[in-house]
């Protein structure tokens, strides 16, 4: 049977500092992709059904989950688990603080397979977006070009790669590797501040099935250093103070001036 | 009106010419001090402060929400698929934009403009214009959850006192007022002010994007090193909503 249903876990773990409590509970995150074109499939983890009747381009989570060892399994939608085997299957394994993407995919060529990557959510500077790509489509090696420029180059099949950029809104190309002639795709992408953006790409090029879907870890944002409002010193002592202090002084024997003055009269 | 007892009135004279003499001389000078602050040209960026206007894209286009934000974090049982458009969602979704800062007990009323990091120097980006308040955007709006901070020079080089030069004058119990651009506003309600020196502002803290809201209002302090152009501290005000948000 050739099901093939697209499951990504990513864990993408606590976040920020502030997620203590999440890691004391020793969480990770999952991401499930569905990228096989034409299969509805339901996807149960460690035996329960908890993704039914999922579509192709389907993404789930970021889904947090207590660390361990899960099993996934994929039917197609409405088989029954008892008495059919799974169209894939494939297990990972979660790590506390982690965050994984369990994938449905196709290979290039077009057969269909389940693939576990590590995210990266580590924390992002002060003011940067974080983006991945995961190449997960049944095509050849291909380029990604942020603004025209060159970002990743030769990437396969199954591999993926990060990096991170000033938060901001980026157009994003996917050309064949060396052949900025064919594009795959091309589109603008707001890059959020203190977030990963993981780029999943999956179908099939010559199947008419190619697609880019998304999922986003959050809550990765670092506080600026500090914060410049001023540099002029004109509160310092040296500053406003003493020619401050003069005014008063002036103040005072102007007023004793006056005074003399009047009082004579 | 007391009447003083008539004194030596040459003396009294000449004493009220040389107080008079003086008074003038004290307030040239004062006068001279003043300016000769206020005109000496530092170069602006040196500590970080932005040296150009901030970039106009910076402004809406980088506040995409989370994909996931709506899920349930109870998995199993059916979890409806991410449907995102992520990918095309370019404008920010969040609330009202803060877009004016009034301290009526400071006289103070001022644009705020959004701002984000100085990635030259991992600070937060402050508009060289000191008429304007700087609003950090990747952080909470001001009365959402967290910590939504407003920066203002308190100085700048070349441009003389900012719209925060009176900040360290402020009480608890002083009332703000911040406009949105929605015409809705939000009142808050001074409840401290302190400084840190720089190095240790609590950045974590000032900075948070969850728990109680509170506005955080910083412009700089304490004392100034000559030589390298810069305030040692911060002056930090903590303000809450003074009423249930209405919006």
């Amino acid at each position: 049977m050739r099901i093939v249903k697209t499951a990504l876990l990513a864990m993408a773990l606590a976040i920020v500092p502030a997620t203590a409590a999440l890691a004391q509970t020793a969480e990770g995150e999952v991401i499930v992709v569905h990228g096989v074109p034409d299969l509805a499939v339901d996807i149960y983890v460690n035996g329960d059904l908890t993704f039914e009747n999922s579509e192709f381009g389907d993404v789930f989570g970021p889904l947090s989950l207590p660390e361990g060892s899960y099993d996934i399994e994929i039917y197609a939608t409405g088989a029954d688990p008892s008495s059919e085997d799974p169209a894939l299957s494939g297990s990972a394994d979660l790590p506390a603080g982690a965050v994984a993407t369990i994938a449905a995919y196709l290979q290039e060529g077009g057969t269909p397979t389940l693939g576990v990557f590590v995210e990266n959510n580590s924390s992002t500077g002060a003011g940067d977006a974080r983006i991945t790509a995961r190449h997960l489509a049944d095509f050849g090696a291909v380029d990604v070009l942020a603004n025209d420029a060159a970002v990743w180059e030769g990437v396969t099949n199954g591999a993926g790669a990060d990096t991170d950029v000033p938060a901001d809104t980026y157009n994003i190309k996917i050309t064949a590797a060396g052949d900025p002639a064919t594009v795959a795709y091309d589109q603008d992408l707001a890059l959020a501040e203190g977030t990963n953006t993981i780029a999943y790409a999956i179908g099939s090029v010559s199947g008419g099935s190619f697609q880019v879907v998304a999922a986003a870890l959050s809550g990765l944002a670092t506080a600026p250093e500090g914060v410049p409002t001023g540099d002029a010193g004109l509160i310092q002592q040296n500053g406003l103070m003493v020619p401050a202090a003069i005014a008063v002084l002036a103040i005072v024997a102007l007023g004793g001036s006056l005074f003399l003055t009047r009082e004579q009269r | 009106m007391p009447q003083l007892t008539p004194q030596n009135d040459g003396s009294r004279r000449r004493a009220a010419r040389v107080l008079g003499v003086l008074a003038a001389l004290l307030l040239i000078v004062a006068g001279a001090m003043a300016l000769g602050k206020r005109d000496t040209v530092g170069d602006t960026d040196r500590f970080g402060t932005p040296s150009s206007t901030l970039p106009s894209s910076a402004t809406t286009s980088t506040g995409g929400t989370a994909l996931t934000e709506d899920l349930p974090d109870d998995e199993p049982g059916g979890i409806p698929a991410n449907e995102h458009s992520l990918l095309a969602e370019v404008a920010r979704t969040g609330g009202p934009q803060p877009v004016h800062l009034r301290i009526d007990s400071l006289g103070i009323s001022a644009p705020i403009v959004p701002t984000g990091v100085d990635q030259a120097t991992g600070l937060m980006e402050v508009p060289a214009n000191v008429d304007e308040v700087a609003w950090y955007r990747y952080g909470p709006e001001p009365g959402q959850a967290g910590s939504s901070v407003l920066a203002a020079h308190v100085d700048l080089a070349g441009e003389g006192p900012g719209v925060f030069f009176e900040l360290r004058e402020i009480k608890p119990g002083d009332r703000i007022v911040v406009e949105f651009d929605d015409g809705t506003e939000q009142r808050f309600t001074v409840e401290a002010r302190t400084t840190y020196l720089k190095d240790e502002l609590p950045v974590e803290a000032v900075f948070r994007r969850q728990g109680m809201p509170v506005l955080t209002l910083i412009t700089c302090g304490g004392a100034f090193d000559d030589s390298a152009r810069r305030y040692d501290s911060n002056v930090v005000v903590y303000a809450v909503p003074s009423e249930p948000t209405t919006r």
